[in-house]
């Protein structure tokens, strides 16, 4: 809802920032320059002016600029410096204030754990895998794979229906797993966090098979 | 009036035992203002002292009158040394405490210390100087390493508790745990939390299961989530529990397992920890979700869907701190179940990222303040906010104690308007009337410390950055706020005439930090050859003083005042203003 806006604010802040001729280090070293540079009505009227009328060429540029960093970051080494340089200007000012714990929580976070498994459907032999951790739940792990295989995969709430409605079908498919102990089961009828636990693999089957 | 009264009809020792029943600081102060023999006897009996600034007095002094203390809290580096603004080496030594006390109070019990350095030495000392040592609080300290817990695991024979908190401890070995002894039952709380390496599992478990005792344990994240239900099962008597990394092979039985052992701590009232924590693992605390009053996931990078169905379930909730994860549709949830939540802490997942990554706003903690009736104290982080939020706010809790914004980005306006969030936080001071403590952040003019000036008669720790405009702001807050006592300014315009114009008000607060601000050379000098009581720093690392301009303003400024004198262990990059020093240098 909200996100629009904070985009916008973020854009006109950074730009009216980027344009001033104090860098972050300096102002660190120079309390002249800083106390300057956060002086009175100048500043207010610079910063009001330039989120008010935020030209939509200057938020584009800036736009431009931070979606070529987060792509590079992955990607070259060199752009991956110039990104991290971006993004430490507010950390080489010591800003936000936030406790050595917490900083290098986020400096050392590893992105949200995942969890792959390999996925294959009958009578395809190329395999994929995904990640479950990135799914809610089943009916948002059903959405993935239908679009994956591009296959009517059968919900797990209406896989015992549909089994006997659909059987005539043969694009209809239902979703089973590998459990730890090996056993191929049909998903859907633990609680998701317990299928989680358990899970091996998964395989897409023609529902007519089961 | 009262002098008139009889005290003599008293005898000492009843007095005396009056006296143990009055608890607070500020009473006992009080009472030794009262008369002779009231100052005599107090002092006698005072068990405890806190000193909120370890420059303030020396060691000889307080020992001398107050000769038989028992327990001794103390602080050291100013609070801004939390967000890496103190240079290090900065100063905040325990060891002429600990070495005077040694000598001086045999029977000291209990140690309490926050931003201090202390030594591995300084803890040896410890360890052999107090007979019935009892309580070891290091709290965001630093310097020493596992071989000075080992001595303190060694030789304090009646320990109950020992809490490192957020400290920086070298991590050499996790085998310190094992030299608690056998006999040591005594353990009330062990908070290991800030340590890195791997402790001695089974000394652990040993040190748990033999100490009947134990309500509160904090793991560090070393100890791996299998382990846990174990831990859990010899200590189902724990109220408060950290636990380390909160994730594992995803294996069904540690779930079941865990779930289980949870449900056998009826008492639990905190958690904290859940490093790495992975969500499939969160039910397993369900079971004792509807006990909890405190919970801290600030660790937890959980994503929001499963931290509404943690957080819903915990309806006695007091006190929850987060990370922005939770976002706006979390907090509406938090908001409508959690009616007894009197503190709130959101922090950034990505403090240093250029856009938001989560959809967290003002309308999250605008909620919150609508639902929750008992909203006391707030820390919040966010990217954006309006002056009409923090209006409503202010409407909605008038009855907030505590109440910090960091808005991300510096000199943000008011994101509907563009305008300053002057009136926003007008509003909260003017509202708030038992306001104690305040963050700014956002656009800021001279306006809104106006406002706090003429309204926050109670504030007594302010800390504002990127903010105002001329010295007329920092002026009145100086003026205005009877009840300040600490005060921390960083990047603002403000400089000499508010500083010299309030010299007397600053005697009568602990401390006041200004770093990058406009504040001569010159002023500092000035300052301190007119306030003999104060301590006027100059911390400048850029060189030696004397090479400056004394129009030039310094980087860094730490006033206090002491009854000590200026200290005697200041690094070389900072400088006393007393007189003595002001000649040397002109």
């Amino acid at each position: 809802m909200g996100k629009d806006d904070d985009g916008d604010g973020a854009h006109s802040c950074s730009s009216s920032i980027d344009s001033s001729n104090n860098p972050p280090a300096d102002a660190d070293h120079h309390p002249f320059l800083s106390s300057s540079c956060c002086g009175c009505g100048v500043g207010v009227e610079k910063r009001s002016s330039s989120s008010s009328s935020s030209s939509s060429s200057s938020s584009s540029s800036s736009r431009d600029l931070s979606t070529d960093l987060r792509l590079g970051l992955s990607i070259s080494p060199i752009s991956h410096v110039s990104s991290t340089s971006t993004q430490s200007r507010l950390e080489l000012m010591n800003w936000p204030p936030l406790k050595a714990v917490l900083r290098s929580r986020v400096a050392g976070k590893v992105e949200n754990v995942c969890l792959f498994v390999k996925v294959y459907m009958e009578g395809i032999p190329i395999g994929r895998k995904l990640d479950l951790f990135a799914h809610q739940g089943y009916n948002a792990l059903i959405t993935t794979l239908s679009h994956m295989f591009a296959a009517t995969i059968l919900c797990p709430d209406h896989v015992t229906a549909g089994v006997y409605h659909c059987s005539k079908h043969h694009n209809v498919h239902v979703l089973t797993y590998e459990d730890k102990e090996g056993d191929w089961m049909m998903v859907g009828d633990v609680p998701w966090e317990m299928f989680l636990t358990t899970v091996k693999r998964l395989k897409i089957t023609r529902a007519d098979r089961c | 009036m009262l002098k008139r009264m009889s005290y003599s009809s008293f005898p000492e020792d009843v007095l005396e035992h009056v006296f143990s029943f009055v608890q607070s600081d500020k009473d006992r102060n009080a009472i030794s203002l009262v008369c002779k023999s009231w100052f005599e006897i107090e002092r006698w009996c005072r068990r405890r002292i806190f000193v909120g600034n370890c420059y303030a007095v020396s060691p000889r002094m307080v020992i001398r009158r107050f000769p038989d203390v028992r327990s001794v809290e103390l602080k050291g580096k100013p609070h801004f040394a939390d967000f890496n603004l103190v240079p290090e080496g900065w100063g905040g030594h325990v060891y002429p405490w600990i070495y005077a006390m040694a000598t001086g109070y045999p029977c000291l019990e209990e140690i309490r210390l926050k931003r201090m350095v202390v030594t591995d030495e300084t803890l040896e000392l410890i360890a052999k100087s107090f007979k019935n040592f009892k309580v070891l609080v290091l709290s965001s300290c630093e310097g020493f390493s596992t071989h000075g817990l080992a001595a303190i695991a060694a030789n304090c024979r009646n320990l109950r508790e020992l809490d490192l908190r957020e400290s920086e401890v070298e991590d050499l070995s996790g085998n310190w745990l094992s030299h608690f002894p056998d006999t040591c039952t005594s353990l009330v709380a062990l908070n290991i939390a800030c340590l890195g390496s791997e402790v001695s599992f089974s000394a652990l478990e040993r040190m748990v299961g033999r100490s009947p005792n134990l309500r509160t344990l904090r793991l560090n994240r070393a100890v791996p989530l299998d382990k846990l239900a174990n831990l859990l099962r010899r200590a189902p008597q724990l109220v408060e529990l950290g636990t380390g990394a909160y994730s594992s092979d995803l294996r069904p039985e540690v779930l079941s397992n865990l779930a289980g052992a949870f449900s056998g701590c009826k008492e639990l009232k905190g958690m904290s920890g859940f490093w790495d924590v992975v969500p499939a693992y969160l039910p397993a605390i369900y079971p004792v979700c509807s006990g909890l009053t405190s919970l801290n996931l600030s660790y937890a990078s959980v994503q929001s869907p499963d931290l509404i169905k943690l957080v819903s379930q915990c309806l006695n909730l007091q006190r929850l701190w987060i990370l922005d994860y939770i976002e706006d549709s979390g907090l509406e949830a938090l908001a409508a179940s959690c009616k007894d939540l009197q503190e709130l802490r959101v922090f950034p997942s990505e403090p240093f990222g250029v856009e938001p990554n989560v959809s967290l706003t003002e309308q999250g903690l605008v909620c919150v303040s609508e639902g929750c009736p008992k909203l006391e104290s707030v820390l919040y982080f966010c990217r954006r906010f309006s002056n009409d939020a923090l209006v409503t706010i202010a409407r909605n809790r008038p009855n907030m104690i505590r109440f910090r914004l960091c808005i991300i980005e510096p000199q943000t306006p008011d994101y509907l308007t563009h305008q300053p969030l002057d009136t926003g936080f007008g509003a909260i001071v003017e509202h708030c009337k038992d306001l104690r403590r305040l963050s700014l952040s956002g656009l800021l003019t001279d306006r809104v410390f106006e406002y706090i000036g003429t309204y926050a008669k109670k504030l007594e720790m302010l800390s504002v950055a990127f903010a105002g405009e001329t010295d007329l702001g920092l002026h009145h807050v100086l003026s205005g706020c009877e009840s300040l006592r600490k005060l921390e300014i960083r990047d603002c315009p403000f400089g000499d005439k508010a500083l010299l114009a309030n010299a007397a008000k600053l005697e009568t607060m602990r401390s006041l930090w200004m770093s990058s601000c406009s504040v001569s050379l010159e002023a500092c000098k000035l300052l301190g050859q007119k306030m003999p009581r104060l301590n006027v720093e100059v911390i400048d690392e850029r060189g030696p003083l004397d090479s400056m301009p004394e129009s030039f303003p310094v980087e860094k400024l730490y006033i206090y005042r002491s009854v000590a004198g200026p200290r005697f262990d200041m690094p070389g990059f900072v400088w006393n203003m007393d007189e003595d020093s002001a000649l040397r240098l002109s």
